[in-house]
């Protein structure tokens, strides 16, 4: 009997559409994660037509970030690792508290390493995502002078449907 | 007429207003076929279907372009642009909106309680498009995308491009299903 619970699980899961929701840790993109969030997977939507969540977070390798040519580069490196990875693992943090907040527990979290851009594209591509979620001017602190191109770069190249959620503008 | 406890925060999901660009092309039909599936399947699955609550709002909205005074180059005799040619144009466009708005009306009847209004703008599709998502306070932009490559987005001009920077609302772009091989 319980076996045969798990495999109508597994069957469901199977069946269920991927959603995936890039995020990083600017506030654009927890926004855009809320937003999805309340409208895709509140309770009063969720029994019927509902998504596997999969919240992505890319790490930029150390060596993106600082040019390896500079002096004392290699000494660097270690730290700027750790604290990338430390910064990654507080977006996982919070993301699994936004989830929790609405109560949604069936989430996969994963944090890559390389470039924004292609990370997504490529977690798409695994879990053969329906959709990819991304907030605007979802680059961290460092990236911030290419504003936006990320999901522009998904927009165009991912192989999905693309929902670009944005910060309602305040009206003046 | 409270059925469940379902808290007010999610009363807001429910009347979820969505803004569909359609035009004649065939992606904007997928785009609209797909919004239909997926934002309002909680319609067709599950729920009680005798609830007499509306699903939310679907506005079909099609930019039609706005006539240009343009300049006819004489063809063996001198041929004036009459007002009788501007208006059979006019027309003609009419129509065609007319046609393209009929047949995703078509496409929304065949799915299950979707109340879809219709608007058509006239102007250049792109700034049309986004006003009438701000003027009706749209909580999503659904545009079709014809998968261009980067070169002729930029010759052509992309409307899905422009709306994805512009709106004020989330945009969701969908993409032409790629042909199974």
């Amino acid at each position: 009997m319980a076996a045969k619970a798990e495999d109508a699980s597994t069957a469901e899961a199977v069946g269920k559409a991927v959603m995936v929701v890039g995020i990083d840790d600017s506030e654009h993109s927890f926004y855009a994660l809320q937003w999805t969030l309340l409208h895709f997977f509140s309770p009063a939507v969720r029994p019927s037509g509902s998504y596997k969540l999969v919240i992505v977070t890319a790490k930029p390798t150390p060596t993106s970030v600082i040019s390896v040519a500079s002096p004392g580069a290699t000494d660097v490196l270690p730290f700027v690792e750790s604290d990338l990875r430390k910064i990654s693992s507080q977006v996982i943090e919070k993301a699994k508290d936004i989830c929790a907040a609405h109560s949604v527990l069936d989430v996969e979290y994963e944090v890559v390493e390389g470039d924004a851009r292609n990370v997504l594209c490529e977690v798409v591509d695994k879990h053969h995502a329906e959709m990819l979620v991304v907030g605007s001017h979802g680059y961290g602190a460092i990236k911030r002078a290419v504003l936006g191109s990320v999901s522009d770069y998904c927009a165009h190249h991912a192989h999905c449907t693309v929902m670009i959620v944005k910060k309602p503008k305040p009206k003046h | 007429m409270e059925e469940t406890n379902e808290p007010v925060a999610t009363e807001g999901r429910e009347k979820m207003t969505v803004l569909v660009a359609v035009d004649e092309s065939e992606g904007s039909l997928y785009a609209l076929s797909w919004a239909l599936d997926n934002l309002f399947a909680a319609a067709a699955v599950g729920g009680a279907p005798n609830k007499p609550q509306p699903l939310g709002r679907l506005v079909l909205v099609h930019a039609q372009q706005p006539l240009q005074q343009f300049i006819m180059h004489p063809i063996g005799p001198a041929v004036y642009a009459t007002s009788s040619v501007i208006d059979s144009v006019k027309k003609a466009q009419e129509q065609n909106s007319r046609d393209v708005i009929e047949r995703a009306k078509g496409i929304c009847r065949r799915r299950l309680q979707v109340e879809a209004e219709a608007v058509v703008v006239i102007g250049d599709p792109k700034e049309t498009i986004c006003q009438a998502a701000e003027q009706m306070q749209t909580d999503l932009l659904v545009v079709g995308s014809r998968g261009l490559s980067k070169i002729r987005r930029a010759i052509l001009g992309s409307v899905s491009d422009y709306c994805a920077h512009h709106a004020n609302c989330p945009v969701l772009i969908v993409k032409p299903p790629k042909t199974s091989h």
